[in-house]
């Protein structure tokens, strides 16, 4: 699933020449996908190549940080940076909160599956809960939105 | 495995009542007092043996078990007491009856009860459960491998059970109380990766274990209840030779600890977690300087002379120190402190440490009896070069990236590897993740280390060419293939085509591990290594064009082998389908979309299949699958 967004890059006063990924942008691309596959994608999963410019300039915009594959490199979750990644999860009605570590999930639908889980509910179609978490800024937001990592 | 289970059991003695009467025949058999061996005459399968002795030599079949069981117990590769007992029904019969160790390399291969009832006399077993790649997460939670069925069925049967070892399996609280309250003799428990129990089912272990010597815990999520575990290990329990809980997230009573160590004379590994600080390690050492294995925690403090010269001081006493880890974010002023150690270590645990820079460097240049070295890509290629000058006895090198995901700034090249193939004789096994490869340099690595036995490399970026040529890494792998005849476990990584499966299929005679990534063009490149490869036992494939026709065509492979995963391949339900029918000593397991959740009896054969995993299995399909988990 990809969103599409006209976006113009920050920093950007009208003149593409500034930033080191500049040829990327050297072809007037202002629209740039902002949703990377994830595992949700049903899409060619067998050569993950990327066939849309689109996807290759996203990947070259976002300062040649790898794009993100499930799994990939092959380290185990012990050998990869640590950081705190519990955080309090709290259903609406429900008195007693749980805590979810976010970096033992590699996907949302990881992490729904795990919610499902911890909060099981009655009914069993499709997704049962709506799941928001309180960004930066103070305001609740759906997850989901922006790329997993 | 081999090496878990490689010593054999004390050879049982043989009873001396069952004996023939006459003499023992010209042959003299060295060891114990055998009996006079059975007569020519055919004597009934199994016990007895001869009553009528005659000067001819015993047909095998008609030897007693005593005898039997005594010649396997010299086997210790259960590999060899599996050809053992296919040679006849007798031997079948002794071998089973008397074997010590078990390891079922998939839980679901066997039903506990029955693997419990084949082999009622093993007093160390070791079960793995989920596939390999849920390492990476690539299997969603919730999959299976509880090992609760298993300690079910050893209380059962198994009353004087040892020892216990679990991979990737989910173990709960209750299994570890069941543990610690069923056999009268427990004294190894080893988790490695699994997860579902908490320092309350620790506790249960610790409390009720009175024989314990080994607590192993490698890997593991565990949920910390602040439950006092160490603290029930009784004051008068002293047997404890093994205590590694370097995963556990939480505190430890350190006063509890420091009265264990001091207590437990027979103590050869400690491995600490972060939450111990450094001061603690150095009292610990005091008290423990028979201490063989260390594992340091987080090793990290500000710089304190008195600190230093207290952590030098204890390191000095640990002579009998070989292997050392841990977690060192250390101040690289403190690693001279345990220079003394270098010259002893054979075993040097980095790989979580992301301490650099030339103290690093000029530590592991001490340690010129290092034989297995696990360190991240911060050591860079001219690490690697002093590395290479200075442990002329490394057997095992794994590097690991310190920025799996990063900007790409690569810090590690072919050139580290090469340089260590080139200087390191005995060589033999190799992970290693970098950010380029050339097949000039792979060539060059074939030809300088043909005893390989295992060669994983993993270059960050899929489908990555050789840097220089452009070119896909055919040539390259394919000479690792060619010289290293021994090779038993293979990763490929960059650009690959489906001539390099062709190599890898044809070459790859001792091949029991394959796991492809990112690889190939065509049906043609999975072809290859199904029809080849005859030893191959796992095969681990994602993101690779492989269809369904490979697979239908070497059907009958699948059943030699252990379990095939592959996962973002070409793969449709109607081939899975195809494949269930035909074999049906094979669990096919496919697994889908999680929020998907129409039966796959519904779906129609051109559906696409996300993953597919195949095990052979004589326990036929199991109950326990999670819903996105369908049995075809």
């Amino acid at each position: 699933m990809e969103l599409e967004l006209g976006l113009a890059p920050p920093n950007d006063a009208g003149s593409c020449g500034k930033r080191r990924s500049a040829e990327a942008f050297g072809v007037k691309k202002p629209t740039l996908p902002l949703f990377l596959r994830d595992d949700d994608d049903d899409g060619d999963h067998g050569n993950g190549e990327d066939d849309t410019g689109d996807a290759r300039d996203c990947e070259i915009s976002m300062g040649n940080k790898r794009k993100r594959l499930v799994g990939w490199p092959p380290v185990k979750s012990a050998h990869r940076p640590r950081s705190n990644s519990h955080v309090k999860v709290k259903m609406e009605g429900v008195p007693i909160g749980r805590k979810v570590d976010l970096s033992r999930h590699a996907s949302y639908h990881q992490l729904h599956h795990t919610l499902r889980l911890m909060f099981p509910s009655t009914s069993h179609h499709g997704d049962p809960y709506a799941v928001t978490y309180e960004d930066v800024d103070g305001d609740w937001v759906l997850v989901g939105d922006v790329p997993w990592e | 495995p081999a090496a878990s289970l490689s010593t054999p059991s004390s050879p049982d003695a043989l009873p001396a009542a069952a004996a023939s009467p006459r003499a023992p025949p010209a042959r003299a058999s060295r060891r114990v007092a055998s009996p006079g061996p059975a007569t020519a005459r055919a004597a009934p399968m199994g016990r007895g043996g001869a009553r009528d002795g005659a000067a001819a030599a015993p047909p095998w079949h008609s030897l007693p078990d005593e005898v039997l069981e005594h010649a396997f117990s010299f086997l210790p590769a259960a590999a060899d007491r599996g050809a053992a007992a296919a040679v006849c029904h007798g031997w079948l019969g002794a071998e089973r009856r008397s074997r010590r160790r078990l390891a079922v390399a998939n839980c679901y291969a066997a039903a506990p009860r029955d693997a419990v009832d084949r082999f009622p006399s093993v007093r160390a077993a070791e079960v793995k459960g989920k596939p390999h790649f849920a390492d990476f997460g690539l299997v969603p939670p919730a999959w299976g491998a509880e090992a609760a069925p298993w300690v079910a069925a050893a209380a059962d049967g198994w009353p004087l059970l040892e020892e216990l070892s679990f991979k990737r399996m989910v173990v709960t609280d209750e299994c570890l109380e069941m543990i610690a309250s069923s056999f009268r003799n427990f004294q190894v428990l080893r988790l490695v990766s699994c997860e579902g129990f908490s320092t309350a089912g620790l506790a249960a272990i610790t409390e009720g274990c009175r024989n314990l010597r080994e607590l192993d815990l490698q890997e593991n999520y565990i949920e910390d209840c602040s439950s006092h575990w160490l603290s029930y290990f009784p004051e008068s329990f002293t047997s404890l030779e093994t205590l590694n809980f370097s995963c556990l997230e939480g505190e430890v009573n350190f006063a509890v600890l420091e009265r264990l160590v001091s207590r437990c004379r027979n103590l050869k590994t400690l491995k600490l977690n972060n939450a111990i600080p450094l001061d603690k390690v150095a009292s610990l050492l005091r008290k423990a300087p028979q201490l063989v294995e260390l594992g340091t925690g987080k090793f990290s403090a500000e710089y304190h002379s008195d600190l230093f010269a207290k952590l030098e001081a204890a390191f000095a006493g640990c002579k009998s120190l070989r292997r050392l880890s841990g977690a060192w974010d250390a101040v690289p002023d403190y690693l001279p402190a345990f220079y003394c150690v270098c010259e002893g270590l054979t075993s040097l645990n980095l790989s979580y440490a992301t301490v650099r820079g030339p103290e690093l460097i000029k530590f592991i240049s001490r340690c010129k009896n290092l034989q297995q070295l696990w360190v991240m890509d911060l050591i860079e290629d001219h690490g690697l070069a002093v590395v290479a000058g200075s442990c002329s006895k490394l057997q095992e090198l794994r590097v690991f990236p310190s920025d799996p995901f990063g900007a790409g700034q690569v810090l590690l090249t072919e050139r580290g590897l090469v340089d260590v193939s080139a200087s390191c004789p005995m060589l033999e096994s190799v992970l290693y993740f970098c950010g380029q490869m050339t097949n000039e340099a792979l060539i060059t690595i074939a030809k300088n280390r043909p005893n390989f036995t295992c060669f994983r490399l993993c270059i960050l970026e899929p489908r990555t060419p050789d840097y220089v040529t452009r070119e896909s890494l055919d040539a390259g792998f394919s000479a690792i293939v060619e010289s290293c005849k021994g090779l038993r476990r293979l990763s490929v990584s960059g650009l690959l085509t489906d001539l390099v499966f062709k190599s890898i299929g044809a070459n790859g005679n001792c091949l029991e591990m394959l796991s492809i990534a990112f690889a190939g063009n065509s049906d043609l490149g999975l072809h290859y290594i199904l029809s080849g490869c005859k030893t191959l036992k796992k095969l681990e494939i994602r993101d690779c064009p492989f269809g369904n026709k490979p697979l239908l065509a070497n059907a009958a492979k699948l059943e030699t082998m252990r379990s095939l995963w592959m996962s973002s391949c070409s793969l449709t339900l109607g081939a899975c389908r195809q494949l269930a029918e035909k074999m049906p000593r094979l669990t096919v397991e496919i697994m889908n979309d999680p929020g998907r959740t129409c039966p796959v009896e519904s779906l129609p054969d051109d559906s696409p299949v996300e993953t597919l995993y195949v095990y052979r299995t004589i326990a036929g399909p199991r109950s326990d699958t999670p819903d996105y988990v369908q049995i075809v």
